[in-house]
Order: structure tokens, then sequence, then C-alpha cells
């Protein structure tokens, strides 16, 4: 039985579809069969950050409509052959989700693959609740900022309300956290918030810090998920989250101020 | 005709100018059948900490003529609903005086620069304004307990209907909790606390971590703002004192 993964925030632009991608090519190296769905429905970005916009036929919602077949729809990931994409549509509304329609395409994909992720659109509204239904674990995404840290609160409470776990009064949804565009140097100075203090609000197992970094634009722009950049500290940290998921104890790196060396300081290097 | 009497011993009255916060009601649609709902609905959400709350009628946004709205209706349904309109606030002095006919009178907004002020305001002496206190619950009454084991989060609420509320967890900010009764938080208690809902002023609020956006108890509230005087951060009990917030520190 697969494991339904949604990746869910709340607010906007704080780097779901990024962590989707990075974590569905993880899990797909470390040899998970693996299948990343875009809920973004109408802002779909998935496939643009994951390169494949290219090769988009079909989409989820003709899955729904039952115009096109679900393995239509799939695209194969081409550095990873354990890894599939579903992209969302660009031109429907979040209305042509609907939650039957959701339901049988992860049953049939449960069949084939270990893992499903499930890239959620921002908000507490329909498409982020659809996306969140049908998960067994959570991993939410929160900026070290208030509002980020407020929003991703609200998920936690709608996890534990709306999806289908909780509805059925099964063992609640497993929830992980992972902040992004952690910059040490702003926390220091008190532009952003302290690590200990989102963990605090939040009281959730945290998986991965991921520095901000660079690389992550150039990532997104070339299409290749940043966790396929070995010289990339975000790259770097995602490896590292998914190792945690995936049972390994690892410490957590790029949570201190970097301590600027010789060189750096020569170069006015910064962190790739 | 008798001259009026004699000046009594004691004065039987004396008139004095006080401010007070209340609630407006700002009325976007005249139909009663549709706002009256409305409110319900909403008031069901929130039940203790506005029940009974006095409440002034806004007319400002409102488009209609005085004879389409029905004020003496709207206010015998709210009182039905458990909500006291004690008057109205703005709108045109058509509005105002049809209002005034259903016995809603129009009340000035400390500050603003209404016409037909009667008396100039007087030095601000501010109460939080709250439900006329009812009698305590008689002693030894068994009440039931709701108990939370979990951190109550953004955009929750949690109401202890006609019971007292445990959170053996942390109140984030955002979230809102309710009891009838007495509140207890035995963690941080970064939320909305609203105890004694049902106009129970001897009920309390204890937080081992106090640091609320807002604490009511029977209808007397105090945001964070004004809180500037209470043990934020420490252990802390809060009760009333007559119409008073008082902030204790425990342990
Ligand atoms: N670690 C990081 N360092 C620098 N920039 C980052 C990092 N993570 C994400 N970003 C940038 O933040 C922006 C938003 O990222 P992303 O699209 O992944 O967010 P999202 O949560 O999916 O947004 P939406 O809510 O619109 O779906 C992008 O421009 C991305 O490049
Ligand atoms: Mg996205």
């Amino acid at each position: 039985m697969a494991q339904v993964i949604v990746v869910t925030s709340g607010k906007g632009g704080v780097g779901k579809t990024t962590s989707s991608a990075a974590f569905a090519t993880g899990l797909a190296q470390a040899g998970k069969k693996t299948v990343v769905i875009d809920f973004d429905v109408g802002l779909r970005n998935l496939d643009l950050i994951m390169g494949v916009e290219r090769r988009v036929v079909f989409d989820i919602v003709n899955v729904i409509t039952g115009e096109a077949k679900l393995n239509q729809a799939l695209i194969r990931d081409k550095r990873v052959d354990t890894l599939s994409i579903l992209p969302a549509s660009q031109t429907r509304d979040k209305d042509a989700l609907t939650k039957e329609g959701v339901a049988n395409i992860i049953e049939e994909l449960s069949k084939d693959f270990d893992y499903i992720l499930c890239d959620s659109p921002a908000g507490i509204e329909k498409g982020a609740l659809l996306a969140l239904y049908f998960a067994d674990q959570a991993i939410v995404v929160t900026n070290p900022e208030v509002s980020s840290v407020r929003d991703s609160d609200r998920i936690l409470g709608v996890l534990q309300s709306k999806s289908k776990r909780a509805e059925e009064k099964r063992d609640p949804v497993k929830e992980h956290l992972i902040v992004t565009r952690y910059a040490p140097n702003r926390v220091e100075k008190g532009e952003m918030l302290k690590l200990e203090d989102i963990r605090e609000i939040l009281a959730i197992p945290l998986l991965g810090v991921i520095p901000e970094s660079e690389s992550v634009l150039k990532a997104s722009n070339t299409g290749n998920p940043v966790i396929l950049d070995d010289g990339s500290t975000a790259g770097q940290a995602y490896k590292d989250a998914v190792a945690r998921f995936l049972g390994e104890d690892r410490p957590h790196r790029f949570i201190d101020p970097e301590k600027r060396g010789f060189l750096s300081r020569l170069f006015g290097g910064r962190a790739a | 005709m008798p001259a009026p009497a004699a000046s009594p011993r004691l004065e039987p009255f004396r008139l004095r100018g006080a401010n007070f916060n209340l609630l407006v009601l700002r009325l976007l649609d005249p139909r009663i059948e549709v706002i009256v709902p409305a409110i319900a609905d909403q008031f069901r959400r929130a039940p203790g900490f506005l029940r009974f709350a006095p409440l002034v009628i806004g007319l400002d946004d409102l488009q209609a003529a005085p004879q389409d709205i029905d004020f003496a209706g709207l206010a015998a349904e709210l009182r039905r609903i458990e909500i006291t309109p004690i008057g109205t606030v703005g709108g045109t002095p058509e509005l105002r005086a049809a209002a005034q006919g259903a016995g809603l009178p129009p009340l000035r907004a400390a500050g603003g620069k209404d016409e037909e002020v009667p008396m100039a305001p007087p030095p601000a002496a501010t109460a939080p304004a709250g439900p006329p206190p009812a009698p305590p619950l008689p002693p030894g009454t068994a009440r039931p307990t709701m108990v939370i084991d979990h951190p109550v989060r953004a955009g929750q609420r949690i109401w202890a209907q006609g019971a007292d509320l445990i959170i053996n967890s942390t109140v984030n900010p955002g979230a809102e909790v309710i009891a009838d009764g007495n509140l207890h938080v035995y963690g941080n208690l970064r939320g909305r606390a609203i105890a004694g809902g049902a106009d129970n002023t001897e009920a309390r609020v204890f937080a081992l971590n106090f640091d609320p956006e807002l604490v009511s108890i029977a209808g007397y509230y105090a945001v964070r703002e004004g809180l500037t005087d209470a043990p934020i951060g420490k252990t802390v009990q809060v009760r009333l004192i007559g119409e008073n917030m008082r902030f204790d520190r425990l342990g």
C-alpha cells in the first residue's frame, strides 16, 4: 500500500512546490517508486520545476473527466526512472477536481507506487483541502516568519479535523516540519524567527531546515530539482531531510550563521 | 397643586458620564429575516462570550428608507437570541428617529463629533462593558470538565459547554478556548481565553505561561494591548474582583 504524503503550508510562496520536487526526486533516488501530483489546478508549475513542461499531454483533470487514462497522463522522469509526475491542468479551475475523482486516481496509483506526493496549492480552501484529504503523512512547509508559522499552525488544525483519517477516526496524519528559506544570519539579527520559536509553536517533528539559497532559483529555471545539485546547500539539506524521512539519523546543518572563513572573505563568496 | 416635596435627606440619584467599550453591530442588510439568522449562526459559534452582551446597532452602512426597517421586530428578535441591543450609532436622522421610536436611542461615539451632544464628555472612566453579573453557582455544584490533550492551533475553537475546560497543552496565537466554567491551560496560553462564558463571574482562568491575545471572564474582557500590567510570561490566575480583572502570579 502506498503512503500518501501531502506537502502543504497554508501560506503561498513558501516553497511547497520546490520541496515537493526535491522530496519526490530524493525518494525516487532512494529506489522508492514515487509519483508527485500537482494539485495546483490553474496555476500549475510543478512540471516547470521538474523540467517536464514540454512533455505534458494530459493532466489530472483529463483523467478525472475520463478524457484520458491515468497512465497516459503520467510523465516518467528521464533522470530518475522510479519517478513519475502527474501534472495539473493549466486551463481549468479548482472545481474540476472532485473528491471521488481524486480518490480513484490515488487508489489506482497505490497499486504501483510506494509514495504518492501531493503538492498542495496555497490557502485552506477547496484545492488545499482536497490535496490533504487522502494524506497518511503531511510535510508542512514553513518560512521563518510569523504569518507563515500562523498559517502552518492553521493547516495542522485542518489536518486534524478535515482529513480522511480524521473523519474515519483512524490514526492521525503523521506530521513533519520543513523550515525553508532559513537565513541564519538574518535570524541572528532578529529579522527572522528563530528555529526554536517555530518548533515551539508548531510542536511537530522537524524533518529539515532548508537554507535560503540562490541555487533554488537557478534549479527551478533550468527544471532540475535542487536536490540534484550536489554543490547546493539547499540541495544537501533536502538530501538530509529525505534520509531522515526514511529513518536515518542525521544532524541538522545550515542552522547556525556561517563563520566567514579566510577564502570567502577574500572572494566575498556566498552560499551556493 | 401641592408644592414638590422637600429634598429628602439623601439625594436619590446622581448623574455621571462614563465611557463604555461596546460592540457595534453594523447592519449591512435591512431585512430582519436575513440579519437575525446570520447573527444567530455567528453567535452560536462564540456563545458564552457574547451572551447578553449589550450591543449598539450601527446604521452607517444601511441604504434603506426608515419605513423599510422594522426596528422593534429586530430588537425583539435579537433579545430572543440573547443579545441586548441598547441603541444605535450613525445613520441618517430619519433612520435614527425610526429606531428611537422602537426604543433604541441614538448613542454618541466617544471621541466622535456627532451633533446633538447632550453633555460634555466626562473625564475618561474606562470600564469594560459587560453583562450584568449573574449569581454565582451554588457552592459544591459539580461541573463536568472537558480535557484537551493536544495543542489548540490557529483557527481552532474549543468550547466546553456548561463545563470547565482543561487544556493540557498549548493554545497558539489565533486559537480560541472557551469554558462556561473555569479555564486551565497547562502550557503556553497565546490565543484567546474566555471563561465564565455563561455569565459566571466566579469563573477563573489559570495559565502556566500567560501570554494571551485576549482574556475574558463573564463578558468582561481585556485585549493584549491592555494587559501591560499583567504578569506576562508567568504562571497566572485571572479572576474578576467586582468589575475589574485581577491577575495574580501563582506558585
Ligand atoms: N530555499 C530557498 N532559497 C531561495 N529561494 C527559495 C527557496 N525555496 C523556495 N524558494 C523560492 O520561493 C519561491 C516560491 O517557491 P515555491 O513555488 O516552491 O513555493 P510554493 O509554496 O509552491 O508557492 P505556491 O503557494 O504559489 O504554490 C520560488 O521563487 C522559489 O524559487
Ligand atoms: Mg506551488
